[in-house]
């Protein structure tokens, strides 16, 4: 990947991203419970927790899916809150989502494009050479994205997110369901990414990845944040073993 | 797009192919009597139109069944602009027919492309009614009893403002689709419209634009059939019916495909105008359309461009129809 100024680390002195108490409620369920979190640049952070803690819809809130209903959404110091997901995108955030969401009737090579034409389209051929090779997605390149299998198709969406040479990369379960070999391409990928600067969060339920890869754990249930730390304060947390295991 | 090295001599053969097929329709005249041109400039015409319905339907994928009114709203400001008070030059109509239906398409895109499916369908066929219906109250439209436009009674001249637009609509839409940014945002809309927002691509404004662009094409084709029939009233140019030929035009050519509309176009405007010509009238011609309709959803969902060009190809035709029976 080649890096523009923007994937810097940024003199700024604000987080790539920082949420501060944060809530969103369906109805009457509350989704996100007043969640604040901050993340460095280069900072690999994870976020996990039980089926339905909200991760995903914290995710939804930072990438501007959902409107939070209180709090702050900041980028680089910047108010983002309640912008719209393609503004929000333009200013650096870009993510995956849970299942992946290619254009289906594109090829491998036209999803990638597609991802820069609101960036720098003068070099997004180059960009996507590069993303291709360190993705090892370059044989696929003329397939139709709905002839991918499912780890190919991780891979291609992570490739997408690559192409809009984001400061923040929001990973939604990218290595759930892949093979070994995929799940090592996209860690290498992520070490890469993040030495240029780029800050990742990501939600995983495979802790091994978790301890291979994020420089800190923040925990979640049933809306709130319940701990956060490296892997082994995490691991040791009475809060995440309730959490996980039922409370008692 | 892309891999320069790979689609430069697609690129040359598409060229040399589109440029042989210009100059074979540019002399065609030359070789018919006028009742054929006059099928040959109304082909020209829907494939034209069905070009235009294209870009919402097939490649934005919001389904319009409003473009009848887009259709009238280039015939009446044509027809309007040249009656005996005003006395326009044809070419000038051509002008504000294109502006006012840009104008009416964001106005009403704006809000009804926030909606999906069936509902951006019932309020784009609500639209066009609530429009013929303004146009037949309306004293300056002529009411029921319509218009009559300045007669010029030269078939050449239509057949080749016809073939102009209509190259110039194919030609604008495949440069805009497949060779130019705006083709990867129409199409990711499509494809999955929270993902195209997630890269950044302002799907509301596309959605708006494509719908403005479809609008002003259909227009422009609109203004060309007033001044060529000289007569026009509500039903003919805003009836449902232009609408229902142009989406079938579509689906049997090819959705979401270059040339797809221009096959689809071509091809059903002969059978109409044979089946009247063998029959005396076109009722017929209403169930034929839906039997087609149903065989190429069964059949051909990707349409006849597919057997051409696409990946299906005759062989996997008739093992889709085996499967199917």
């Amino acid at each position: 990947m080649s890096s523009t100024p923007h994937n810097d680390a940024e003199p700024s002195g604000h987080p790539p991203l920082a949420i501060e108490s944060v809530t969103k409620h369906f109805g009457g369920i509350t989704a996100v419970d007043g969640v604040s979190l901050s993340v460095e640049a280069g900072e690999v952070v994870g976020v996990i927790g039980p089926n339905g803690s909200g991760k995903s819809t914290l995710f939804s809130l930072a990438s501007g899916g959902q409107k939070p209903d209180s709090g702050r959404v900041l980028l680089q110091g910047t108010d983002v809150t309640g912008w719209p997901t393609w503004r929000i995108a333009r200013f650096g955030i870009s993510r995956t989502f849970q299942i992946p969401s290619l254009f289906i009737n594109m090829t491998v090579r036209d999803n990638l494009l597609a991802a820069a034409v609101e960036g720098d389209w003068k070099h997004a051929h180059g960009r996507m050479e590069n993303t291709l090779e360190m993705l090892e997605i370059g044989h696929v390149v003329d397939n139709l994205a709905s002839e991918l299998s499912g780890g190919q198709q991780k891979l291609v969406e992570f490739a997408r997110v690559c192409m809009r040479d984001p400061k923040v990369i929001l990973l939604d379960e990218v290595t759930a369901g892949v093979h070994l070999n995929i799940r090592q391409i996209i860690l290498d990928a992520i070490q890469r990414l993040r030495k240029t600067g780029i800050t990742f969060l990501v939600i995983e339920h495979d802790m091994e990845m978790v301890k291979e890869i994020c420089d800190r754990l923040i925990v979640m249930d049933q809306g709130k944040v319940v701990a956060e730390g490296d892997f082994d304060t995490i691991a040791s947390d009475k809060n995440v073993q309730q959490a996980y295991l039922g409370r008692t | 797009m892309a891999s320069e090295t790979v689609q430069t001599p697609k690129l040359v053969v598409r060229t040399l192919l589109i440029s042989a097929a210009l100059v074979a329709l540019a002399v065609l005249p030359a070789f018919i009597d006028s009742y054929t041109l006059r099928i040959a400039t109304g082909a020209l015409m829907w494939a034209g139109l069905a070009c235009a319905w294209n870009i919402v339907g097939g490649y934005a994928g919001y389904i319009s069944f409003g473009h009848s009114a887009f259709f009238g709203i280039g015939a009446y400001t044509t027809a309007i602009l040249m009656q005996a008070g005003i006395g326009a030059t044809f070419f000038v109509t051509l002008v504000p027919a294109i502006i006012l239906s840009i104008a009416v398409a964001v106005a009403i895109g704006g809000p009804t492309m926030r909606l999906r499916g069936a509902y951006f369908a019932i309020a784009t066929w609500a639209f066009a009614e609530m429009l013929m219906q303004l146009v037949t109250v309306l004293d300056f439209t002529g009411g029921t009893a319509g218009l009559s436009l300045p007669a010029y009674l030269n078939e050449f001249f239509f057949y080749y403002v016809m073939l102009i637009a209509a190259a110039g609509s194919f030609i604008g839409v495949w440069f805009l689709i497949e060779r130019s940014r705006f083709g990867y945002r129409i199409k990711a809309l499509r494809d999955d419209e929270p993902a195209a927002e997630s890269l950044g691509i302002r799907t509301n404004l596309v959605k708006v634009q494509s719908f403005a662009l479809s609008a002003a094409i259909t227009a422009l084709f609109g203004s060309v059939y007033a001044y060529w029939t000289t007569y026009i009233d509500p039903h003919s140019v805003m009836g449902p019916q232009i609408t229902d030929q142009m989406v079938v035009m579509v689906l049997l050519g090819g959705l979401g495909t270059v040339w797809g509309p221009a096959l689809g176009g071509v091809l059903l405007w002969i059978t109409n105008r044979y089946i009247w010509s063998t029959f005396g009238d076109t009722v017929i011609y209403l169930p034929i359309l839906g039997i087609i309709i149903a065989l190429v959803v069964l059949f051909l969902p990707n349409g006849l461009i597919s057997l051409i060009v696409g990946r299906q190809r005759g062989r996997e035709l008739v093992s889709n129809i085996l499967r199917k029976l």
